[in-house]
């Protein structure tokens, strides 16, 4: 072993190597310059901890507001809206029936008013559970549960007085309207927006969240390779000068740490590409598929309610059947400027879409859904609220030809062949979907929290500190041994 | 010494990486971060947008839009409110002449396929404006036979003639100012549109004309954006949730219609969502 200080001969000494800074420094000797090289490289380590870091941060915000905020923030609202406004449904169904239930109706309607209360509070505590951090939101969701008490009163109210009536299947009596008026202006116009609004708050912080956390997490990722590059050419760097100063042909532990950084890049950079891909997945494929139909679920379930109600008080009809049409556009949009072209339009466009599935023809929540998820589950949904509006249309005849009684005995009925009972169906088909997104959506959540706990190399919390502080103490004990010989 | 060169050939190139990161960000022009818009309102309906004598715009709409123009962080005086109508307000939003549009624009399943709905900030209802003296009219069916103005590019009259299927006879106009004075001068029957419009004209016409108080349907009054305008949507209507949790919504409201009959409502609306 030969020891030398002094630079190669073939080597014109720079300028600059003789400036007082450069001096000050000690880089004119080698220990000097090896410290300083060893400096850059643990500089580099702490660089490459940083970025990697901040990346592996953002791809873990991004999973915990789309996975267990936001996202389930709009499925727990969107119950909420479901619920509250399938009691005012149950309620203005018992009112139509007046005293021809059959056996059991009423009781079944009682009964399901009583299972959709249970789920509204079920669905406020959830939202509220979720909305922690929100102030506004908690807010919200208490001064949704104190209408909630109003509510009860006043159909309670509605209910008895309709009893009392003792009236035969058709519109109940003044008095009877006149409360249930209130109860359900109560719900549509105190209840159910912030409900509603709470449902789209969450699917824009999913939306925002989305935007910032994967192009953080792409940009972390070129980041840590970049930061990665640069540590393992300092890394080199060192290596090169200590082996050809010191003539060896290998400092072991300066090159076990340059393998190691450099294995920790590629996973890092891998684990970057698969979160990136986890988060897109989570959002196209699941969040706003769920999102798009729990907001149709929410509009049909109140579309469907102004089906009872345009029946139940006669004195609104026209505004009933006016918002009956406007919400049935927005969850299927097929031009049209009336109910009697609407249900035309609507069968026209359905026909062609069972034709040639590819090409979806009309608008609205499901014009999205047929475009993203063509199959037969969408087929299913179609043809269920296509038999939905058939039995609205053959309702509206009916009134329309002066039988109420007749049209008010179909609505609630739950049999084979009422809009009750195709109603039940169409939804079943509604839930469907977003239990098979809900399905999508979870399992790359958890895919994306597995990896980022459990990955191949352990926890990236633990890892990430643990590798780093490792790399360095090896660039310390490579170096040592050097710099031994100067003592 | 490679390792240094090395070194700073990574160092620059992680500040062109830095660069690429900071040009990646686009996406279609939104509202949100403009310092001047320019917003679309009505220029002849009072209470709602009306163009005073020297120039200045008053009204419900003016003022809801000067409190989502603050939200959204423009100044009062980069606001610039330019006239639309019925007819010209789509395509002023297509065309990009207006930014936003506060014009009691309804929102309607045929509109959202065309423009994007911030709010609605008001759910206003449709109703009946005759002539004093005519109590032959006291629902919307009466209007069967009679005649109806019809302004260009509302949705008013479609409800009355196309969605409730009543015959009445279309007595076409251009604005509701111009439906009013034909309604005085026996031009046509009645006028029929939402209560807050009609109020804002009852108030200006005296005993000469009769609301007839059948409201008969659901106008949500609809911020209109540019389609796909994701971000400015969900700004403008976080803005309007504000303007009713913090009281805006009531003042203004009491502002501008607390002297009509109208049954004002301070709750805040359901939103129609952004996508």
């Amino acid at each position: 072993m030969r020891a030398t200080t002094t630079p190669p001969p073939s080597r014109e000494p720079h300028r600059w190597r003789n400036t007082a800074r450069f001096r000050r420094l000690g880089l004119q000797t080698t220990p000097g310059r090896i410290r300083a090289l060893a400096a850059v490289v643990v500089l580099a380590i702490a660089g490459f901890y940083f970025v990697a870091n901040i990346a592996v941060g953002n791809a873990r915000d991004g999973l915990r507001v789309i996975g267990h905020d936001a996202g389930p923030q709009v499925l727990a609202t969107g119950d909420l809206y479901f619920a509250l406004s399938d009691m005012d449904s149950q309620v203005a169904s018992i009112l139509l029936t007046g005293r021809e239930h059959s056996p059991g109706t009423r009781q079944q309607a009682l009964h399901r008013y009583n299972q959709d209360r249970a789920t509204a509070n079920r669905a406020a505590i959830q939202a509220a559970e979720l909305s922690a951090d929100d102030p506004t939101d908690q807010a919200t969701v208490r001064s949704i549960l104190d209408g909630l008490g109003r509510y009860e009163r006043l159909a309670s109210q509605a209910m008895v007085l309709d009893a009392q009536a003792n009236h035969p299947a058709g519109p109940p009596p003044r008095n009877v309207i006149a409360v249930y008026r209130q109860a359900t202006d109560l719900m549509t116009q105190e209840l159910l927006p912030p409900a509603y609004n709470l449902t789209l708050e969450g699917g824009a912080t999913v939306r925002e969240a989305y935007a910032a956390k994967r192009s953080a997490v792409l940009s972390g990722r070129l980041w840590v390779a970049l930061a990665g590059l640069a540590v393992i050419a300092a890394l080199a760097g060192l290596q090169t000068f200590v082996t050809a100063r010191f003539r060896r042909r290998l400092n072991l532990a300066l090159a076990v740490a340059t393998l190691g950084l450099l294995l920790l890049t590629v996973s890092a950079v891998r684990l970057l590409s698969d979160q990136a891909a986890h988060l897109q997945a989570a959002k196209t494929s699941g969040f706003d598929s769920i999102l798009t139909m729990a907001r149709a679920r929410a509009i049909s379930n109140s579309l469907h309610a102004d089906q009872s109600r345009f029946l139940l008080d006669p004195g609104r009809a026209d505004t009933y059947s006016l918002a009956y049409l406007d919400k049935s556009q927005a969850v299927l949009y097929a031009a049209s400027r009336n109910l009697g072209e609407y249900y035309t339009a609507l069968g026209t466009a359905i026909k062609a879409y069972r034709a040639n599935p590819r090409a979806v023809r009309f608008l609205g929540f499901y014009g999205d859904e047929a475009r993203a998820h063509p199959g037969p589950a969408v087929t299913t949904l179609l043809s269920r609220f296509q038999q939905f509006q058939t039995d609205d249309q053959r309702i509206r005849q009916l009134t329309g030809a002066g039988h109420d009684r007749q049209a008010a005995m179909l609505v609630t009925g739950h049999s084979a062949g009422s809009p009750g009972y195709s109603f039940d169906q169409y939804d079943q088909a509604v839930v469907s979907l977003i239990v098979r997104h809900r399905g999508t959506f979870d399992q790359t959540i958890r895919a994306g929290d597995r990896e980022l706990s459990r990955s191949v190399v352990g926890n990236w919390s633990v890892v990430l500190p643990l590798a780093a502080v490792g790399a360095a103490v090896l660039v310390a004990v490579g170096i040592r041994a050097r710099l031994v010989e100067y003592r | 010494m490679h390792g240094r060169r090395a070194g700073a050939a990574a160092v620059v190139a992680l500040a062109l990486g830095l660069s690429m990161a900071a040009c990646s960000a686009s996406g279609p022009p939104s509202i949100v971060g403009k310092q001047t818009l320019r917003i679309g309102v009505k220029e002849d309906q009072p209470g709602l947008g009306l163009r005073l004598p020297d120039g200045r715009f008053a009204g419900f709409d003016v003022d809801v839009a000067r409190y989502v123009a603050a939200k959204l962080d423009v100044r009062p005086d980069h606001i610039t409110f330019v006239p639309v109508t019925s007819a010209t307000r789509e395509t002023a939003l297509g065309n990009g002449s207006v930014d936003l549009v506060f014009a009691t624009y309804s929102i309607t399943p045929e509109q959202a396929t065309k423009v994007t709905f911030g709010g609605p900030y008001y759910v206003a209802h449709q109703d009946t404006m005759v002539r004093a003296g005519d109590t032959a009219i006291r629902s919307v069916h009466d209007l069967k036979g009679k005649r109806l103005c019809a302004v260009a590019g509302s949705n008013s009259w479609k409800r009355v003639t196309q969605a409730l299927n009543i015959a009445a006879v279309l007595a076409p106009a251009a604005s509701y100012s111009a439906c009013v004075a034909m309604l005085r001068d026996r031009r046509t029957d009645a006028v029929s549109t939402d209560d807050l419009i009609l109020a804002g004209f009852a108030a200006g016409a005296g005993p000469a004309v009769r609301i007839v108080n059948e409201p008969f349907s659901y106008e949500r009054y609809g911020i209109g954006i540019r389609k796909g305008d994701l971000s400015g949507c969900e700004a403008v209507n976080r803005a309007v949730s504000q303007m009713y949790l913090d009281g805006t919504a009531a003042a203004l409201l009491q502002k501008w219609f607390g002297r009509t009959r109208l049954q004002l409502d301070t709750r805040v609306p359901q939103f129609e969502g952004c996508e």
